[in-house]
């Protein structure tokens, strides 16, 4: 069955998209995982995912993303979706400077929420409307580096650096993962706590099958 | 005045079934009053009246309501009246055969009838003059949905073959569902803009008054535009709301505090014609405030609201023309951000509102467009006149009738916030408004509808979360009583809180549903809402009504605890967490059959509606 063939996978990683309403969430979860783009794409009501197993590492990563309502009435039924989120996409509008300065109220919020080894990335989107640009990429940077956080400016419309986003995303979980797996032992399943187990692995991975998008 | 009443009974796949009921013969046994409406048509009934085929003509006898009879009623005695009714029009559609039908001991025969016909009822009141209209409501089957049509002066007894074709598609099958083409008609008094019993004059008078308003709202949306703008003096929303409210109250023509300015707006609309002509006389069209620019040559000195609002107010300071129109002491008139004073667990304002607003316009359902009437009649220039009126952008990527669609998106909508600040703007309102304005062409009206759309609707958007977790609890309680075992699997998967169906219960469907479904869908819920208003179904008794459903505010949980319920395998043999169970549910798009999702839930009311 298909639906057996995407539970291959030697990690299950939970991600979360957030930030204001309009930032380009939904179009960046579309164009990381079916590769596609829509000006039109609706508001995002309560929560949705989407998945895309990728490899990293030499092991097949799942990344289970979660793309989340932006609006301020929406936060409490998103927030209850960080529960077990090892990494987050904090996202920003270039050409709005207003989305740039909710970034600290978001952080704030998800770091209240899950574990503080989550892996957190800036992105500043729509970085194709150069000539709107509000946010410099300076600003940005400094706020990063405050927050100990990465960054990296995205252009969902052209496909710019979203997959590079995801991807180092995922790439540090896996290393902080790692990481820790050689500290407690060389057990991945001594990892995740909490009720949620959205880091786990499989206990069969002797044999890595295909990749691919799901 | 004349009552023309027809009705037709078919099955679900258009067989006309009006010969499928043989038990209805010839009796003299007469039930309660039924027998009384028979006898009554049948005395009154002279040779020369003799309705056409496919007519029954019911007389008022001496000058009485001609829906005398279907007032008050409990629904009960409505069912049964319905049903009459059709046995009445089989007996008229063979009056040649001069058999006497009535109704006998046959209850059951219909009951049974009922559930496999879908069954539409039409009724049209014309009186002499051509003007006044009434609508009578009878809820029926299909979840007690009526066929509604409207009398008026277009709508003559000759009309009678149109508004029969109507009832059917295109291809020759039985349509469900009001046609498109009354919508418009029906939709202000399914939604309680006008009462179901009013007349033409009180609706003409309701007309009037909700017009200024809409305008009034319009106009603080405007002020507080420039504030924002501006970024220089502001008050609190529910001082606005409470002004404009005051003012309306004590005189919805000339708000208090606004004499200076009215007196100029009213000239100005006046010599215009505006104002002058009164609401029956003009084309539906003619009071609205994007209409009006649209058909320039008809109307040519009338120009929108926003746009006069837009030359006139920006020569002076925001806070003279807020102080003027709101009528605001000074002191209220504070610097700082405005806020809506509800509650402080919000951070949001009207500026965020705005901006939300604008956002979620330009990305309004494009499937709509295919049903709007007046989709053809939108200009580049037209289109574009609107969206700088109420301060769009971004708009390039949608034609021009999209991009008008948008701004009356983002006027009605603010208007909204406006009208209510506890709710304000909430993403999802959106598409609830969306395919309101795709019907109704006229603003002010389609603004009315939405709050009476809204006034169930808005506990969803609550800030407190109130509405939407009770009714995720109530959705959960129905899976609970219906299917024991799936609501076991859903605790084992922690999913009993049915939050998985959160964007259903939020935007009731709009995001599974095409345009068309979604309209069916909500019709069906406003009817019973309307029903529930008129106070059908508050009296059950007896136990006639034991194997009935009576209406339900809550007609749209069960429709989605039977849209769970369908999927109910499905997610027992397969889903093992409750985030496959939320990747279902959001991947529904496409897979929904509006009537079956109706039908199960209406049968999960029959079995649970005393339960739940």
């Amino acid at each position: 069955m298909a639906y057996r063939v995407d539970d291959d996978y030697d990690y299950l990683f939970k991600v979360v998209l957030i930030g204001d309403a309009g930032v380009g969430k939904s179009n960046l979860l579309s164009r990381f995982t079916r590769n596609e783009f829509s000006l039109e794409s609706k508001s995002t009501i309560g929560v949705e995912f989407a998945t895309r197993s990728t490899r990293v590492e030499e092991k097949v990563v799942k990344a289970q993303i979660w793309d989340t309502a932006g609006q301020e009435r929406y936060r409490a039924i998103t927030s209850a979706y960080y529960r077990g989120a090892v990494g987050a996409l904090l996202v920003y509008d270039i050409t709005r400077h207003v989305t740039f300065e909710s970034m600290e109220r978001w952080l704030k919020e998800l770091r209240e929420h899950t574990n503080s080894n989550v892996i957190v990335m800036l992105v500043g989107n729509k970085a194709d409307l150069r000539h709107l640009r509000a946010v410099s990429t300076e600003d940005a940077k400094a706020f990063a580096e405050k927050e100990s956080t990465f960054f990296m400016e995205t252009s969902a419309l052209e496909s710019t650096n979203v997959e590079d986003a995801f991807i180092e995303v995922l790439t540090q979980i896996h290393s902080v993962m790692s990481k820790k797996a050689l500290n407690v032992g060389d057990d991945p399943m001594a990892l995740p706590k909490g009720q949620t187990i959205s880091v786990g692995s499989k206990d069969d991975v002797s044999v890595v099958k295909k990749s691919g998008c799901c | 005045m004349g009552f023309l009443l027809f009705c037709f009974m078919a099955d679900e796949n258009g067989e006309m079934g009006f010969l499928r009921i043989p038990r209805l013969v010839s009796s003299e046994k007469k039930k309660g009053k039924i027998g009384v409406m028979m006898r009554k048509n049948r005395g009154k009934e002279r040779e020369d009246e003799k309705p056409r085929a496919g007519q029954i003509h019911l007389d008022a006898s001496g000058g009485e309501d001609p829906l005398w009879w279907w007032r008050g009623r409990d629904i009960r005695e409505v069912e049964f009246g319905l049903e009459v009714a059709v046995a009445g029009g089989i007996w008229q559609w063979h009056a040649d055969l001069a058999a006497e039908v009535t109704i006998d001991e046959s209850v059951e025969a219909i009951q049974h009838l009922h559930r496999q016909s879908c069954l539409f009822f039409s009724c049209l009141v014309v009186d002499s003059l051509a003007i006044a209209s009434r609508v009578c409501f009878v809820p029926s089957y299909r979840s007690w949905y009526s066929q509604i049509t409207m009398g008026n002066k277009e709508k003559k007894p000759g009309a009678f073959s149109t508004v029969l074709n109507s009832l059917f598609t295109a291809d020759g099958k039985l349509r469900d569902g009001i046609d498109p083409s009354i919508r418009a008609d029906v939709w202000p008094f399914l939604l309680g803009v006008y009462d179901l019993n009013s007349t033409e004059l009180e609706r003409n008078a309701v007309r009037v008054r909700k017009r200024k308003e809409y305008e009034n709202l319009r106009r603080q949306c405007r002020l507080l535009s420039n504030h924002c703008c501006q970024g220089s003096a502001l008050v609190t929303l529910d001082r606005i709301y409470s002004e404009v409210f005051h003012n309306l109250n004590e005189d919805s023509c000339s708000p208090k505090g606004f004499e200076g300015d009215n007196a100029r707006f009213s000239l100005f609309m006046e010599s215009n014609g505006y104002d002058n002509r009164p609401v029956y006389d003009r084309t539906p069209d003619s009071g609205s405030c994007y209409s009006d620019g649209e058909d320039e040559e008809d109307y040519s000195g009338i120009i929108d609201l926003d746009t006069f609002l837009a030359e006139t107010g920006y020569s002076e300071s925001p806070k003279e023309v807020l102080r003027r129109v709101a009528g605001l002491d000074p002191k209220l008139i504070n610097c700082g951000s405005l806020r809506t004073g509800v509650s402080n667990c919000t951070v949001e304002d009207f500026a965020t509102w705005q901006r939300i607003i604008r956002l979620d316009a330009i990305r309004a359902d494009g499937d709509l467009v295919i049903h709007s009437p007046n989709k053809a009649g939108i200009s580049e220039e037209v289109a574009k006149r609107y969206a700088k009126v109420v301060g769009l952008k971004d708009y390039d990527h949608l034609d021009p009738y999209m991009t008008y669609h948008a701004s009356r998106l983002v006027a009605l909508l603010e208007a909204y916030a406006i009208y209510d600040p506890e709710i304000g703007y909430c993403q999802g309102m959106s598409d609830l408004l969306s395919p309101i304005l795709a019907v109704m062409s006229n603003d002010y009206e389609a603004f009315w509808c939405f709050v009476g759309f809204m006034r169930k609707a808005r506990h969803n958007f609550r800030l407190d979360e109130f509405g939407i977790r009770r009714q995720l609890a109530i959705v959960s309680r129905i899976i609970r009583s219906k299917d024991a075992h799936l609501y076991r699997h859903l605790e084992n998967l922690q999913a009993e809180d049915c939050f998985f169906v959160y964007r259903m219960v939020v935007v009731l469907f709009r995001r599974e549903l095409t345009f068309e479904q979604t309209t069916c869908l909500w019709e069906v819920l406003w009817a019973d809402q309307a029903a529930i208003r008129a106070g059908i179904g508050r009296s059950v008794r007896g136990g006639k009504t034991r194997l009935r459903a009576p209406p339900t505010d809550d007609l749209l949980l069960y429709a989605i605890a039977a849209c769970v319920l369908q999927r109910r395998k499905l997610i027992i043999e397969r889903y093992k967490s409750m985030d496959e169970i939320i990747k279902e549910c959001n991947n529904m798009a496409g897979q929904l059959d509006v009537w079956r999702l109706l039908d199960d839930a209406h049968d999960l009311v029959v079995t649970l509606h005393g339960k739940i």
